[in-house]
């Protein structure tokens, strides 16, 4: 026993030796020349074992992951930092004046002039907030997510005009809002909800929970199997016709994206390859999730 | 470690680039630990994402106390792992995907290597779980003995007993696999 975790020992102090200071079999070997017959094959292995698993990420998952940790991080701050037109971390009054003030104004057609605007014009705000408040309005999980498609085809028409006006930034503020519609859809046409990976350690678990909050709440699409038979169909339909949605949208968006890099300024085409990278995994998500 | 310690301290204060940082110093790592253990390409793309996004929305809960933020970043890893395998334990395990390969640009390197990546992927399912944990974090995680000991929660003599029981596995189950290979020929 004790034999045995005495070259417990040994083998780990060679291994630390080769992986980490990078010394050879035999400068260990000649370390511990009593249990260099046993050592040398074990060592071989190991570092047999070490070169095969330097498996590496594809280059474009690790640009696409990259980008949306980066989004998701930036995300964070602009939620925390939010000053205005911040529905999930506002007490709920201000949201409840704000849908006010917008059914006010749109009385008076501002709402209707700010529903064409892009996101340098004035009235982008409330563009953005008249759409928060048709969220809001909007009870169902499936009419969510159809509402959720329907943005993410604006916020595809407000990259490709910031593209030609040359505004990087205002084309990854745009991309990363067309991540989250995207992620919005398949969040609610999945079964699963956003829960994959449940299983955490007591801490994160704890965290999340805390950290999830968000004022408009949504709920799994699948699960609406309850009604009568007529509903569920109405259902079903509605479903295929949002998934035919999504595909046609997937194809035109990616499409009308990839083609603006022939004529986007140079300086643009970083900030569009990301926001395409964008469109094809988050459509692509989406899709997968209304399988 | 102090330095980790400062990073990780900032990261918790939403320093953006703290964060960026400890990002891009995990990521490879991560992945090559999760595509190790369940060998598949997309799923270990998916997971990998996954880990770093749940550890943004928890680092408010890390405490360092002596815990180094791998072991906690690699717990988050293996517990997505266990749950994702413990879903998928009644399909039949699937060979590692060719694009998990290194994309080293030597066309006769990367055969070898490919080679040995399906070894590695086979020899490791016939280890007990404890064993394959142990090789996964040690060889793709690249974690040393004391890291390894915090995740699993055993002392560091236990884990060096299953790293050695481990590899002693492996080189059995590879020379079988060999063996097997020249007979064939």
């Amino acid at each position: 026993m004790r034999k045995s975790r005495e070259f417990d020992n040994v083998l780990d102090e060679c291994l630390e030796r080769l992986l980490a200071k990078g010394e050879t079999v035999e400068q260990c070997l000649r370390s511990f020349p009593e249990h260099a017959d046993e050592l040398e094959p074990l060592l071989g292995t190991a570092l047999d074992a070490k070169k095969a698993s330097a498996i590496q990420p594809r280059p474009e998952f690790r640009d696409r992951a990259r980008y949306q940790f980066y989004s998701a991080l930036q995300e964070r701050e602009r939620k925390r930092s939010r000053p205005f037109f911040s529905w999930g971390w506002q007490p709920r009054w201000v949201a409840a004046v704000a849908i006010v003030l917008v059914l006010l104004l749109a009385g008076s057609g501002t709402v209707a002039a700010a529903s064409g605007s892009m996101p340098d014009e004035p009235l982008y705000p409330v563009k953005l907030a008249t759409e928060q408040v048709q969220l809001v309005l909007t009870p169902s999980a499936l009419g969510k997510a159809e509402l959720y498609a329907r943005l993410a085809d604006k916020r595809v028409l407000e990259i490709a005009s910031m593209a030609g006006k040359n505004k990087p930034e205002r084309i990854e503020r745009a991309a990363r809002r067309l991540n989250t519609h995207l992620t919005k859809i398949a969040a609610l046409a999945s079964t699963q909800g956003v829960t994959a990976g449940v299983a955490m350690a007591p801490a994160v678990e704890e965290a999340l929970v805390v950290e999830e909050a968000p004022v408009v709440r949504e709920a799994p699409l699948l699960p609406e199997r309850a009604g009568g038979g007529k509903e569920a169909r109405i259902k079903v339909d509605r479903r295929a016709r949002l998934r035919a949605t999504v595909v046609r949208q997937a194809n035109n968006n990616t499409a009308r994206l990839s083609a603006l890099l022939e004529i986007v300024p140079e300086s643009a085409k970083p900030a569009l390859l990301r926001a395409i990278a964008v469109s094809e995994a988050g459509y692509e998500k989406a899709l997968e999730s209304l399988d | 470690m102090q330095d980790e310690e400062s990073l990780v301290r900032r990261a918790k204060q939403r320093d953006q680039k703290a964060f960026a940082q400890l990002y891009e110093e995990h990521f490879n790592k991560i992945y090559r630990y999760v595509a190790l253990r369940i060998g598949d390409k997309t799923e270990a793309e998916d997971m990998t994402q996954q880990v770093f996004l749940n550890a943004l929305k928890s680092i408010s809960s890390f405490k360092w106390k002596g815990v180094p933020f791998a072991a906690w970043l690699f717990r988050i890893a293996h517990n997505q792992v266990v749950d994702y395998l413990r879903k998928k334990s009644k399909q039949a395990t699937a060979p590692l995907d060719e694009s998990l390969v290194s994309s080293d640009s030597n066309p006769q390197l990367m055969a070898e290597h490919s080679l040995d990546v399906e070894q590695l992927l086979l020899a490791t399912r016939r280890l007990t779980e404890a064993q394959r944990q142990v090789i996964s974090l040690r060889f793709a995680g690249e974690l040393s003995i004391n890291q390894v000991a915090k995740i699993m929660g055993k002392s560091q003599g236990a884990v060096k007993a299953l790293q050695h029981s481990a590899i002693v596995a492996l080189r059995k189950t590879l020379l079988a696999g060999n063996n097997e290979e020249v007979q064939r020929i």
